[in-house]
């Protein structure tokens, strides 16, 4: 092997080295007892022991994973729902200000969040909505919203309008023609950008923080924070919630890895 | 074929969400059935181990002796303490007991009309038992209960590790613990543990420290109003001596690394010679420090302040929203606290020292508790709460930080402080208005 | 590449079709429509209304003016504008290994897995974990010490001059999957025929990419810059609320972090609103500067 080979495999193991040896640590901390991590933070876990995860379960653990799985599927799903609807009016018919409000809807992309907490939160204590779940999915919803629009509205564009034709002729009503023909060909792209925008909710932290306060009714993420607080004396017990949160996402990538990979490479080749 | 099924599948999603929607209920804070039920966010077990055990095992009594009322206590974690209630408080929902430490901490949520006056409630007579009542007392109600005191901040050191450095008995003045963490350094011993990571600590060193150079608890208020400055020699010497301590060495050197809990641990396992713990978790450390092997002292003074060899006074308290709808039944679980069995029980449970004078203090046994009792009771002020939480926050939590980084000079932090405060006085004049109101009476 | 909609919109023309009319379509958008002008619109809108009044009494442009010469304000939107610093080193990093990976050296599917991983993980894992890995005794320094490299355990976190770029470091860290994913996938949607001839004329492998790859992936890397600038200027809360809170000091304060301050522990909802409306605007102008940078590629990426 001559140096330029070599260069390029070590640069490539290095940076591989990077990536994993951070999750090997938690994974392997997660299976240690406190004064042994403390005693050599990098061992191997030589008498592995589960307290860690019995500790993590026992707490409010499965009560957070609850509330962010009901937070992801609801509001994915109306996000889907609406973008998909969205898209299809915005597809199908010319009409003046189409052109306008698809950019303005995509501009959205780009508003960062924190910037609409500040009033959300306040509006959502006049209408005692904090801590319920309907203010989060109307926030999640309208963050996700820009995004899936953008991409639907894309994909439908691409499909050949002879096709709507054809099916006008034989009959079809508007609605038909969306149900029948343009829902079933962008299973794709509904399945990218579903895994994308699932991604999305459950990372959330911020807005799960500020709305979503009380013990019952917090995320997994924000859960994560308190916990990582409450024990800070019992690091392996935080390690193992770590690799408890970590688990769906890995599970969902190693079962869907084609829909992962497109879908974050969706927006970008449709954004050039 | 893939046709149906989608907009099936979401239908049906839609509906599980719907239905597990409905199910978990959203909001917090249980529906009231037939009977009462109170809801109680409280803190403590994190500086008084097996405070939670006897909270529970309390709650279980009141229950069988009031069958119409049921408890429910939800720990809060230290970070979350403050916005949970925040943000209940504007909600107008949420917990009926609150726990507070004293002094601005419950006065804070007094003004901003989030607490019930407990007094209203209790009775003044029964409160005059409440030991250092006196902080959450303002336009002659009071406004929290006094729970159990937090003698503030004794400092533990070990017998066995001083003696590896040859030191036979604990600095006594400033000039000996400087010595001694010289000489603790020439053995590579860490001199006294610390965290200050999650920042509290710099509020613990800011009292401890910072009241042996000011003459009265007044300095600090009239620097807070702004009759005098943060930056005056009296108000700036403790950052000063505070960077001579780092100079010399005396904290560990990951004190940046650590938060506050787990540094005590290190002291724990020997891995210092001293350490500074709430006083209401002595029994805890001298356990785990070895019995008779663990000493207990004011920090040494360098000044002839009003805080010089002595300790904070203050208790941690419980109080009662004011958007509660059981005030009274919240304020009769809290006297619970008080009566004659409970105030032993909770010495017994926790070796924390309840805020009451009915307390009998001959079940404590502990000599090192018996002697932070004796401490106690003559104790000076405790700064931090004297003091707008925000300063608290942005100038003794960062600028402790900075100087353990060796980033700031003593001088340079005091100077940042009277700035700080300045901008407090710019931007919250109403908050001022009402330090200046609790000040005179 | 004339698109299909284009070919038929004509024909859809000669065919009388509908257009001009909105109602159907806007039946079809107004519950999205709806949802967004929540979020967006109102929250907005009061946005600007809480940033113009103070305890009630309207007071003009007073709190933007105060919220701008707010040291604490400046100090962090000087930390988001540092952390955008770090955007040439993401994307030329990603490009190396994406390139690297584009080679098919062996095993080069194992490491485009295990670089992927990290972008995987959610952020405040990410957060936590590293707030432990990188504590002055934590995993790193172990690391470090191991291999003879003692000198470089520091306090990552703890020392105010470091804590700012090692938090740069655990963004980078996290980010760079999602860079060599997108380049790789670009890198292999190429023809190969510009390689060949290349290789027969005996360039080196600087030279291959410097001239084939890197213009053909100019309009992709400044997607990525304006992706990640994103990330860097305005959705970094999630890293900094873990690993930091801002500290030490306010070695790691961000706008975001200011703004939920104020908003929630110091109790300003007026100062919080003032700082988001100045982060927007801030925001705003950043994208145009980005979308123009990118138009600008993109039109010599095509004429290239």
């Amino acid at each position: 092997m001559n140096a330029g080979r070599l260069a390029k495999h070590s640069t490539l193991w290095l940076a591989t080295l990077a990536a994993l040896i951070p999750v090997y640590t938690m994974v392997s901390a997660s299976l240690r007892t406190q004064k042994a991590f403390l005693d050599s933070p990098l061992g191997l876990p030589t008498s592995p022991t589960l307290h860690g995860y019995r500790a993590a379960l026992s707490d409010s653990f499965p009560r957070w994973l609850a509330n962010s799985m009901l937070l992801t599927v609801s509001s994915v799903v109306v996000t889907l729902v609406l973008a998909t609807l969205a898209a299809w009016g915005l597809s199908r018919w010319e009409f003046r200000l189409r052109d306008t409000l698809l950019s303005a809807i995509v501009a959205l992309m780009v508003v960062p969040p924190v910037v609409l907490v500040v009033p959300l939160f306040l509006l959502g204590v006049e209408l005692d909505l904090i801590n319920t779940f309907w203010l989060v999915i109307a926030i999640y919803v309208g963050l996700m919203l820009p995004f899936s629009i953008y991409l639907l509205t894309s994909y439908f564009r691409t499909l050949p309008v002879s096709l709507f034709e054809a099916a006008i002729v034989d009959g079809a009503t508007s609605f038909g023609v969306f149900r029948r023909i343009a829902l079933p060909l962008s299973a794709a792209p509904l399945i990218t950008l579903a895994v994308v925008n699932v991604l999305w909710v459950w990372n959330e932290l911020l807005i799960a923080l500020v709305f979503l306060q009380s013990d019952d009714s917090r995320t997994l993420m924000a859960g994560l924070t308190a916990f990582q607080n409450r024990y800070n004396l019992d690091i392996p017990v935080v390690m193992a919630g770590l690799s408890l949160a970590t688990l769906p996402i890995v599970g969902l990538y190693l079962i869907g890895q084609r829909w992962f990979l497109r879908g974050l490479v969706a927006g970008s080749v449709k954004g050039e | 074929m893939v046709r149906r099924t989608p907009l099936r599948i979401c239908a049906a999603l839609l509906a599980l969400a719907a239905v597990m929607l409905t199910a978990f209920g959203a909001t917090a804070g249980a529906r009231p059935q037939a009977s009462t039920t109170l809801v109680m966010w409280w803190w403590g077990d994190q500086e008084a181990a097996g405070l939670k055990g006897f909270v529970a095992a309390s709650i279980k009594r009141y229950e069988a002796a009031h069958p119409e009322i049921k408890i429910k206590a939800v720990l809060q974690s230290t970070d979350n303490l403050l916005p949970n209630f925040a943000a209940a408080s504007k909600a107008k929902k949420g917990p009926d007991i609150i726990y507070r430490w004293g002094g601005i901490w419950s006065l804070q949520d007094a003004w901003d009309g989030n607490l019930a006056p407990l007094s209203d409630y209790l009775g003044k007579g029964e409160m005059s038992h409440y030991l250092n009542a006196g902080e959450e007392t303002f336009d002659g109600k009071v406004w929290t209960a006094p729970w159990y005191l937090q003698p503030s901040f004794p400092v533990l050191y070990r017998k066995d590790v001083l003696k590896k450095a040859g030191i036979a008995s604990a600095p006594k003045s400033w000039t000996e613990l400087m010595s001694a963490c010289k000489a603790l350094r020439a053995k590579n011993i860490t001199p006294m543990a610390g965290g200050i990571k999650d920042g509290w600590f710099g509020g613990w060193l800011y009292s401890i420290l910072g009241s042996q150079s000011i003459s009265s608890i007044d300095d600090v208020k009239k620097a807070v109003t702004g009759t005098q400055k943060f930056s005056d020699p009296n108000q700036a010497a403790w950052w000063t001596k505070l960077q001579e301590m780092v100079t010399n060495r005396c904290w560990n050197d990951d004190i940046g690394s650590k938060e506050l809990y787990q540094a005590q641990q290190d002291w724990s396992d020997g891995k210092a010679a001293m350490t500074i713990t709430a006083g209401t978790d002595v029994r805890k450390f001298v356990k785990a420090g070895g019995g008779a092997n663990v000493g207990l002292m004011a920090m040494p003074s360098y000044g002839k302040g009003i805080g010089a060899g002595k300790l904070g006074a203050t208790s941690q308290t419980l109080g009662v929203s004011s958007f509660s709808s059981h005030k009274q039944e919240a304020a009769d679980f809290i006297k619970y606290f008080h009566t004659p069995a409970q105030l032993t029980g909770f010495y017994k449970a926790t070796g924390a020292l309840p805020a009451d004078d009915r307390f009998n203090s001959a079940v404590v046994t502990v000599p090192q508790i018996k002697q932070l009792f004796a401490l106690a009771k003559k104790g000076g002020p405790y700064l931090e709460n004297f003091i707008p939480t925000d300063l608290d926050a942005k100038a003794n939590f960062a600028n402790a930080q900075l100087i353990f980084a060796g980033k700031l000079t003593g001088k340079q932090a005091a100077d940042d402080t009277e700035k700080k405060m300045a901008r407090i006085r710019l931007l919250q004049p109403k908050l001022i208005a009402n330090f200046k109101k609790w000040y005179a009476q | 590449m004339v698109r299909p909609v284009d070919a038929t919109r004509a024909a859809r023309r000669r065919k009388g079709a509908p257009r001009g009319r909105a109602l159907e379509p806007l039946l079809w958008i107004a519950p999205a429509l709806a949802a967004i002008a929540f979020v967006f619109g109102y929250a907005l809108y009061r946005l600007v209304i809480e940033a113009t009044h103070r305890d009630g009494v309207g007071v003009g442009l007073d709190n933007l003016r105060i919220v701008w010469s707010d040291p604490p304000f400046r100090t962090a939107i000087g930390h988001n504008l540092r952390l955008l610093v770090t955007l040439p080193v993401i994307s030329g990093i990603a490009l190396l290994l994406a390139v690297l990976l584009f080679e098919g050296l062996r095993g080069w599917k194992l490491h485009r897995v295990a670089l992927f991983i990290p972008y995987l993980l959610p952020v405040p894992v990410v957060g936590v974990l590293f707030g432990q890995f990188l504590t002055l005794h934590g995993q790193l320094n172990s690391l470090l010490d191991a291999l003879g490299l003692h000198a470089l355990a520091l306090d990552w976190l703890g020392n105010p001059d470091l804590a700012l770029r090692s938090l740069a470091g655990v963004i980078i860290w996290k980010e760079l999957g999602f860079g060599v994913i997108l380049f790789l996938a670009r890198l292999l949607s190429l023809s190969t025929d510009p390689y060949d001839a290349a290789r027969v004329d005996g360039a080196g492998w600087w030279r291959l990419h410097w001239h084939i790859s890197l213009p053909q992936l100019r309009s992709i890397i400044g997607f990525y810059f304006v992706i990640e600038g994103v990330t860097l200027f305005a959705w970094v809360f999630n890293y900094v609320y873990v690993m930091t809170r801002g500290g030490p000091g306010d070695a790691t304060q961000v706008a975001e972090t200011y703004i939920y301050d104020n908003a929630t522990t110091a109790n300003l909802p007026w100062l919080a609103a003032s700082g988001a409306v100045v982060l927007l605007g801030g925001f705003i102008a950043l994208a145009a500067v980005a979308l123009l940078v990118r138009l600008a590629l993109t039109r010599r990426g095509s004429a290239a």
